[in-house]
């Protein structure tokens, strides 16, 4: 339990007779990237939002660094360090790419009730905004209107809202949808980077990026978890090549 | 083009002139129509701040303008006829010094505005819409039921409200009192949108979700922007009220929440002096096809209609490109 910082207990969902997430237990280990894979219509988004708590689950509980959580509303939990990205990307449109950053520095320090103050005159907002940008390759385009960068451009951004809120664990759902090459390994670059300070819960269609970087892959099927283990453990697994990976892998 | 900042200091200038000529050519009618263009003004700034920039819909800001007005005109009525208003806790026969009329109307309208506010903003979209509405029609149809300040006829105040050492009788000198309280508005607008508070309310309008996953507590943020839009549309209530020396239940019917909607819709959404503009237009369309034809707001509609076809942003954004959060 010591090593656990995010601990989830039989978590289940259902939309009348049907079950989209099933007596889930997975947890998240500090400095570990444990990725979450399996077909579309999984349940995988559901349990991300189910965390997240944007959707109440029916049964089951949440423990996030020995804190339980299960009862907290989805932003109590943004608060005390559960940040997301979501599977299609959701930035601030009409807001420069810095803008958005900054928009996620408020909370954290505490500016988003100072009325009169000019955001603009904020300089320590602004440069540690700043920081994050270099840190997802975005620095050129931070005055770019998020609704012009392009949808690579977005998912980086999505990312670095996330990164700016200096979470507890970070909860990635399909970050690099839609990302070429370059930004794919940007990205897994980035990842093993912060894993030591915020643990990342990734889903990931690309098995490539997902065989780079987990330390542990669980595989979730018509709502139930069937395997977890090691990357090796998980490619060798009957059941996972059955349901999910294939024989080519 | 002309920039819209330009434009802008073009409107306040007009507010300047429009008012001395009609002064010095003793044409006082031209002084009240400036006067109820500013008061509806701000009116329309205090909704622009809830539904331009907040994205909250409220059909039912008439409710804070009549509170407003209610306000000011009972505690005129009574100090004016020396009638006891309470005697519980204390014994008040109300006032008509602006300087206490003003703070009250103030607090009244925050007050009505947060309980609405509480109940309210647990909706959204069209429910958001008629509940807003159902809070203004109650008032409205309570004003109605309320002989003792006039009921369905109103309440007439025969003297305006004072402030020391100003007669507020003198129609420029009201109307100078009045465009006071549009800059002191304009200012805290200003201030409001360009702060990280203002940053946080416009992102809500565009995206609430992402901003409830990085940790802002929307519903307070909203509560918030509703409260200071409510008392902004209050204070231009009471404004209205000195400005006719008559209250009537009217200022409490959906009819005004729209008219100060369309005052909102017609200078542009999410524009600062967008409202100002539209109350305007409006009253200058009001005055002149109104002369014309009784049916002037038919007119209106299909100007309005026009509008959302080709310039859906307003008025105003025919002088300017691109505002720091608009497209």
């Amino acid at each position: 339990m010591k090593n656990k910082i995010l601990n989830i207990k039989n978590l289940s969902k259902s939309y009348g007779a049907f079950k989209v997430t099933d007596e889930i237990t997975i947890d998240l280990h500090f400095d570990e990237i444990h990725a979450l894979i399996g077909p579309n219509g999984a349940g995988k988004s559901t349990l991300i939002k189910q965390i997240v708590g944007s959707v109440k689950h029916d049964i089951g509980s949440i423990i996030l660094d020995q804190e339980d959580i299960t009862d907290l509303t989805d932003v109590e939990r943004a608060k005390i360090g559960i940040s997301r990205t979501f599977q299609v990307s959701s930035i601030i449109p009409q807001f420069s790419a810095i803008d958005n950053i900054v928009l996620s520095l408020l909370d954290k320090s505490s500016k988003t009730f100072q009325l009169f103050k000019s955001i603009n005159n904020n300089k320590e907002l602004y440069s540690n905004a700043k920081k994050i940008l270099m840190e997802i390759e975005l620095l050129e385009k931070s005055d770019i209107s998020a609704s012009d960068l392009s949808h690579g451009d977005r998912r980086k951004l999505e990312v670095g809202l996330a990164l700016a809120m200096d979470p507890k664990v970070f909860l990635f759902d399909e970050p690099m949808a839609g990302l070429d090459e370059s930004g794919t390994n940007m990205m897994i670059n980035l990842f093993k980077k912060i894993k030591s300070n915020s643990p990342i819960l990734l889903i990931e269609h690309d098995m490539d990026a997902v065989f780079a970087l987990a330390d542990r892959v669980s595989v979730i099927n018509n709502g139930k978890i069937v395997a977890t283990g090691t990357v090796d453990e998980i490619r060798r697994n009957e059941l996972v090549r059955d349901v999910y990976l294939g024989y080519e892998i | 083009m002309i920039v819209e900042k330009i434009f802008n200091k073009w409107i306040l200038f007009f507010l300047f002139l429009i008012p001395v000529l009609g002064f010095i050519f003793e044409e006082p009618y031209y002084i009240t129509l400036t006067t109820k263009v500013v008061i509806l003004g701000i009116a329309g700034i205090g909704l622009n701040l809830a539904l331009g920039y907040c994205g909250l819909i409220s059909f039912g800001h008439a409710a804070f303008f009549g509170l407003g007005g209610y306000v000011t005109g009972i505690l005129s009525f009574h100090a004016l006829s020396s009638e006891i208003m309470f005697s519980w806790p204390f014994v008040t026969s109300g006032s008509s010094d602006m300087l206490v009329i003003w703070p009250i109307v103030i607090l009244s309208s925050a007050f009505l505005a947060l309980i609405i506010g509480l109940l309210s903003l647990r909706t959204t979209g069209v429910y958001f819409i008629m509940i807003t509405l159902a809070f203004a029609q109650m008032l409205y149809f309570f004003a109605i039921s309320w002989p003792n300040y006039g009921g369905e006829d109103g309440l007439s105040i025969y003297m305006r409200n004072s402030l020391p050492m100003i007669n507020t009788m003198d129609p420029l000198t009201f109307y100078f009192i009045c465009l006071c309280w549009l800059l002191i508005v304009i200012f805290i607008s200003a201030k409001l949108i360009n702060s990280s508070f203002g940053m946080a309310f416009q992102a809500i309008k565009q995206n609430e979700e992402r901003v409830k996953s990085v940790g802002i507590e929307t519903f307070k943020v909203k509560l918030l922007v509703f409260v200071i839009s409510g008392t902004i549309t209050g204070l231009a209530g009471s404004l209205y009220t000195d400005l006719n020396r008559f209250i009537s239940p009217s200022v409490l019917n959906w009819q005004m929440s729209g008219e100060i909607m369309v005052f909102v819709i017609l200078g542009g959404i999410a524009r600062l002096y967008g409202p100002l503009v539209g109350a305007a237009f409006f009253i200058v369309l009001e005055q002149t096809l109104g002369s014309y034809t009784e049916n002037w707001q038919f007119w209106l509609g299909l100007i309005l209609i026009l509008e959302i076809l080709y310039v859906r942003t307003g008025i105003l954004s025919l002088f300017e490109k691109k505002l720091k959060y608009e497209k």
